[in-house]
């Protein structure tokens, strides 16, 4: 059969469609691989791919023994079941007042063996000592979710404070507004410098200069994410549509009339996704700020961490994963509403 | 009103796009700057309020020389349409319209939209004169058809209360019938109010129908400057079909003007 093709005039020979993918290409890729390979043994990848596999192999029977599976196994039964409630010795209790107990609560007798020497009969003895507890049945979680209340209200106030800071930062960190080349430069590199520095260090300072607490925590999270909103601000604002700008300078509105109205509108979408993405980071970031004494749940976290207890860690890890997807929810359905 | 002193214009990559043109509008004149793509029409029409400096020669309003110093108060009263309307898409189109008082508020006000009742009056009245409804105000203007989004951009032009009126191909990209209309209520408004207009247009139909003057160029030569009814008795072949490929039967919008030039004479 006669291909349809040659019913075609010939066209001039400039005409050529070329394969998407070419030699070069290959050989990228191929580079890329070489380099994967050489970090990847660096870092003992190889290793963790054997045991990773080797734990999914006892999980479902195939594997005698797995080290890595057991240490999770530990983990695991060490976080879990986690602690809601709070125990608390009644005798360590000032002013007890037996009559009025707090909502809830109610008293245990705990038991616990003893053993001590007779010292007339130099034999061990055991007995049975009995301590009344009072149980706080939602104590702990209560007091877990006082402190995410804290880190919630740290991290509100970080990216309150983030969001004024790099609203002048991405002023004069965009081209097309900043004033001159030195305002630029000075704009883009306190941008580049409060971005490099990561919180945890910061807010290491940050505790010497203003002493634990929250205080050093809310300014170490808007630094940091000062330079990340500065920079995306910016790069936004270059990046809007020009035309509606033209229409505001051709009638001579002024640089800052013309970013409101030509460019704010524009932009205003992505601005609440970063600043919702900020606010999302600032939690998780305000919970381990805590570690190094910023305030927050970090700091009930890396006290429980030290003494080893780990049902309690397990609980404020529990929040800590509820609150950001709750937060997640939250966040999705704000860029929703304001698209 | 308007006065062009021997402007020329040569870019940075050597195109020449003007060459001395000297050109006296008076007040309250409609006039249509007409010519093919590349003929200088929106440098021209740039120049008028600063947009594009000219390289020698000087532009002139209201017997003010156009310099760096009083560029900005010159521009608010220069109002000013577009081919793509640029209106900002995302605001309503109550907020386009008042951002073209922008000049007249104060940062304050600016910033927290709340504008003074005069203003808002004179944007309700604008967008009730260019046919747009109560219903629209709210509306964000990406929702509007073309047609309608360059009426707000009119309406946005006359709320300077200018003195010149700068349309730079207003109906280049809405349909034929459209383009009439939008043309028809640009000269309507621009003379119940006096307003000089300089309009670029690539259509000879359109500015022989509603211009009061035309200017032709052509390669950044001013090649005709006269009434319509001289340029239908002039002919368009100075300013379309010297280097313009002839008209063929499978090419007719080349010679389509000639004809409707023919039915409107």
């Amino acid at each position: 059969m006669k291909s349809s093709s040659h019913n075609l005039p010939k066209i001039s020979p400039d005409w050529q469609l070329t394969q998407p993918w070419t030699a070069k290409h290959l050989f990228i890729g191929i580079a890329l691989l070489a380099v994967l390979a050489f970090t990847g043994s660096r870092l003992e990848m190889p290793r963790m791919f054997k045991e990773i596999g080797e734990a999914l192999g006892y999980s479902v029977g195939l594997t005698e023994k797995s080290p890595v599976a057991a240490g999770l196994a530990r983990i695991g039964n060490s976080l879990f079941p986690i602690q809601i409630a709070e125990v608390t010795e009644v005798s360590r209790i000032e002013n007890f007042d037996r009559n009025n107990l707090p909502l809830f609560a109610r008293i245990e007798i705990q038991e616990t063996k003893t053993a001590h020497l007779n010292h007339e009969t130099l034999q061990m003895e055991t007995g049975i000592e009995k301590k009344e507890m009072l149980v706080a049945p939602l104590g702990y979680l209560k007091t877990v979710l006082v402190k995410m209340g804290e880190t919630l209200e740290i991290a509100l106030w970080a990216t309150v404070l983030a969001i004024l800071l790099s609203i002048p930062l991405a002023y004069y960190a965009a081209s097309n507004y900043s004033p001159n080349k030195l305002t630029y430069f000075l704009a883009r590199s306190s941008i580049s410098l409060l971005r490099s520095v990561p919180e945890l260090i910061t807010a290491l300072f940050l505790v010497l200069a203003f002493g634990f607490g929250p205080i050093a925590g809310v300014l170490a999270l808007a630094l940091h994410a000062a330079g990340f909103l500065g920079k995306f601000y910016a790069e936004d604002i270059e990046n809007a549509d020009r035309k509606p700008q033209q229409s505001l300078e051709a009638i001579g509105a002024g640089k800052l009339k013309t970013l409101w109205y030509g460019v704010l509108p524009q932009v205003i979408p992505q601005y609440v996704a970063y600043n919702l993405y900020i606010l999302d980071r600032n939690v998780r970031m305000a919970t381990v700020i805590g570690l190094v004494g910023a305030g927050g749940i970090g700091q009930e976290l890396k006290g429980r961490f030290d003494m080893f207890h780990f049902s309690h860690v397990g609980t404020i890890l529990v929040v800590i994963f509820i609150t950001v997807l709750l937060l997640d929810q939250f966040s999705a359905r704000t860029r929703k509403k304001l698209l | 009103m308007l006065k062009f002193h021997s402007v020329s214009k040569r870019f940075d990559d050597g195109t020449q796009a003007l060459s001395t043109i000297n050109l006296d509008i008076p007040k309250g004149q409609f006039c249509v700057l007409l010519g093919p793509s590349g003929a200088g029409k929106s440098t021209l029409l740039y120049m008028a309020n600063g947009l594009v400096t000219s390289t020698t020669g000087q532009v002139e309003i209201d017997g003010k020389m156009l310099n760096r110093t009083n560029i900005k108060s010159i521009r608010q009263t220069v109002g000013m349409v577009h081919q793509q309307f640029n209106l900002t898409p995302r605001l309503s189109v109550a907020m386009n319209v008042l951002s073209g008082a922008l000049p007249f508020v104060s940062y304050l006000r600016a910033a927290v939209m709340w504008y003074p009742r005069a203003l808002r009056e004179r944007a309700c009245n604008l967008l009730a004169e260019v046919g747009l409804a109560p219903e629209h105000l709210s509306r964000r203007v990406s929702e509007l058809s073309g047609g309608q989004q360059q009426r707000v951009g009119i309406a946005r032009a006359f709320m300077l209360e200018p003195r010149l009126l700068l349309a730079d191909e207003p109906v280049a990209s809405l349909d034929p019938r459209v383009s009439r209309e939008i043309m028809a209520l640009l000269r309507d408004e621009a003379k119940r109010r006096g307003t000089t207009v300089v309009c670029s247009l690539h259509q000879p139909e359109l500015a022989v129908e509603f211009a009061d003057r035309i200017i032709a160029l052509k390669g950044g030569k001013l090649v005709f400057d006269g009434s319509p009814d001289e340029l239908v008795a002039a002919g368009l072949d100075g300013i379309y079909q010297l280097d313009a490929p002839k008209p063929t039967p499978a090419n007719p919008a080349l010679h389509v003007a000639p004809q409707i030039l023919e039915a409107l004479a």
